[in-house]
């Protein structure tokens, strides 16, 4: 009987309105367990399209903790001159933290939040996107990206509450 | 000579040093692909695979009970460190890993320490790193010994290592394999 499968459910924003950022991006994306690479380049797994995006920006690394049952995951920078911000942390190169069950990630001007639904397969794992025409994440300060850009003013939280 | 010496100070280069014993090297060939002593670059977001599979793994063994991919090795920067780190990734659903007494299941991962003993089937790897200053690119360099690294009472990570010595079966000091003679065996 097959297992099923961990959904991470992607939801992503960038604020330019019709920008072809997103144009590569599927509705779903079944990957193995080896590092989900995202980024501009065409080794990427997820193809993200802004000119300041790193060929490789970032990783999802599936693994297991000792003793688990269930994929977890490891989201690990891997741009030179860019950062990643994550759950209120900001990494540079090479660093990486583990996920929860609900990231707010920050790169770019781009905005990503990462729902990890367990599933019990070890082989692989699936990402749902969804792109999201408003802001993901609130009260993001300018110090959390990598780039000079205008705060998001301050606004009610969305219904679901973030 | 003036280019010599107005160039940018390079940057020192982390090495990972891994020395590899099998019981069956001799017979078998299955190092015959892994070039030892050359100091192979690489860069720091690549992620380093071994096994059997040539297609897509850095290095590869001749064993037919070495999985397709055995284990892998990433790069990893600590907060607040100046120098990369490895980890370990065991990637075999048949074979359990071992790094000194630790047992790494499928998909199971750690922090490589700086010096270990790696174990899987009958291969013994003893890894050590050197530090380097570079974030761009970190070297692997392998030895070959023909005698088994791990013995009884020869590497017994929690004991405290003593001042004047090293382990006894295997000298680590060096860059230069452990040279044993066939008769020796």
């Amino acid at each position: 009987m097959e297992r099923p499968l961990t959904v991470l459910r992607v939801s992503l924003h960038h604020p330019t309105p019709g920008s072809a950022t997103f144009a590569y991006v599927p509705p779903q994306l079944e990957h193995d367990t080896s590092p989900l690479l995202v980024g501009r380049g065409p080794d990427a797994h997820l193809r993200l399209q802004l000119p300041r995006l790193s060929r490789q920006h970032l990783s999802l690394e599936p693994y297991l903790e000792k003793g688990g049952a269930r994929l977890a995951f490891s989201l690990k920078a891997l741009s030179r001159k860019g950062s990643v911000w994550v759950n209120g942390l900001t990494l540079r190169f090479l660093e990486q933290v583990p996920l929860r069950a609900v990231n707010r990630v920050a790169f770019s001007g781009i905005q990503m939040v990462v729902r990890i639904e367990g599933g019990t397969s070890l082989e692989a794992f699936v990402c749902c996107f969804h792109l999201s025409p408003s802001p993901l994440i609130y009260r993001l300060h300018a110090e959390e990206t990598d780039e000079r850009e205008s705060v998001p003013q301050e606004q009610p939280p969305p219904g679901s509450g973030q | 000579m003036s280019n010599f010496e107005d160039a940018d100070t390079e940057e020192t280069v982390t090495c990972l040093q891994m020395t590899l014993y099998h019981p069956g090297h001799q017979r078998s060939g299955i190092f015959q692909s892994i070039r030892f002593f050359n100091r192979e670059k690489l860069p720091t977001s690549e992620v380093v695979k071994f096994g059997r599979n040539s297609n897509t793994c850095h290095y590869t063994f001749q064993d037919k009970q070495v999985s397709r991919v055995q284990f892998y090795l990433q790069l990893f920067k600590k907060f607040d460190s100046s120098v990369v780190s490895f980890e370990i990734k065991n990637m075999s659903k048949k074979t359990n890993l071992i790094v000194d007494n630790k047992e790494l299941g499928y998909l199971n991962k750690m922090d490589l320490p700086d010096k270990c003993m790696i174990r899987f089937g009958d291969y013994q790897f003893l890894v050590e790193k050197e530090d380097g200053e570079s974030l761009e690119f970190f070297e692997i360099q392998f030895f070959l010994s023909t005698r088994p690294l791990l013995q009884e009472n020869n590497w017994l990570p929690q004991k405290p290592i003593p001042e004047c010595g090293s382990y006894s079966s295997c000298s680590t000091h060096n860059n230069s394999p452990i040279e044993m003679g066939d008769n020796e065996w």
